[in-house]
């Protein structure tokens, strides 16, 4: 079980960054995820792994006023 | 007083007279800042002041409350300055047309209660979180775009736009790119009134977390940063 938006979600073996935002429908243009504290950039998506137990914040990227 | 009567007893008597002792800076007059001034001085915040470098443009009709086809060019402060005067003559409205920068932060903050982002671009926001810090005082962020709201309160220190906006993410333009419907801004911003007001009376609030506002999917999420 990992933690996305300090809700519980399941964890899967192998499972990557690009996976969870597939999973959970995240798809605005501009996305803020951090694991544990520590921003991932997008660039990193496809490869970077979650482990069990991870607490993963996905924010969209807001700016305008 | 029955100019408030009918905030009571949501808001006390005495949290009243408050409130009309206080005052707010508010950065930024456009969508969420004239959402968010109407409230505060319609709920009876006694001193604002806000400050904006720009005038109204058409395409600001579409979301920001103190725009009309009547005022198109008119700088937003001044547009700010005579609706309170209509709504509420008993707020005093410091209407100050420029842009927040590095050399007039510290002025602006001066002996304000609480600071309102109500900006439109990171490294403002970012400017006034580290002015803010320096002056001691809560900040109460918000952020919008297409049907999305964000809502913050940060105390000093807490830097939690560090968070929000990661290094990597800061030249996006993404601000400027974006739809914006009058629903998203007046909804984040009425939060945003919310939380500045109970930081005015020392009422608990948000604390180290974003407040998410998703109204297409109809969800309010809170999110714990720190």
């Amino acid at each position: 079980m990992i933690k996305v938006n300090t809700e519980d979600y399941p964890w899967h073996s192998g499972m990557t960054v690009r996976n969870l935002l597939d999973e959970k429908l995240f798809t605005f243009r501009h996305i803020i995820v951090r694991i544990n504290g520590k921003y991932v950039p997008e660039e990193d998506y496809e490869h970077f792994t979650i482990r069990d137990g991870d607490d993963v914040i996905v924010l969209h990227l807001i700016a305008g006023g | 007083m029955l100019r408030y009567q009918r905030n009571h007893d949501a808001i006390s008597e005495v949290e009243q007279a408050i409130l009309a002792e206080k005052r707010v800076l508010v950065v930024g007059c456009g969508g969420l800042g004239g959402y968010v001034i109407e409230c505060l001085a319609r709920v009876g915040v006694g001193h604002l002041r806000v400050v904006d470098g720009d005038v109204f443009e058409e395409s600001n009709l579409n979301r920001q409350l103190l725009s009309s086809t009547m005022n198109l060019g008119r700088p937003k402060t001044l547009a700010a300055q005579q609706r309170i005067m209509a709504v509420n003559p008993m707020v005093e409205v410091q209407a100050i047309p420029t842009l927040l920068t590095v050399d007039n932060a510290e002025e602006l903050l001066s002996g304000c209660d609480v600071a309102v982002d109500a900006l439109d671009n990171i490294p403002d926001r970012l400017l006034l979180q580290q002015a803010a810090k320096s002056a001691g005082i809560p900040m109460v962020h918000a952020a919008v775009t297409s049907w999305l709201g964000r809502v913050c309160v940060i105390k000093p220190g807490e830097d939690l736009l560090n968070i929000l906006y990661p290094i990597e993410t800061r030249n996006t333009g993404e601000e400027g790119l974006t739809s914006i419907l009058a629903t998203s801004v007046a909804a984040t911003a009425a939060f945003q009134a919310a939380e500045t007001i109970k930081l005015l009376l020392s009422r608990p609030g948000l604390q180290g977390e974003t407040l998410e506002l998703d109204l297409l999917n109809m969800t309010v999420t809170k999110i714990k940063l720190i």
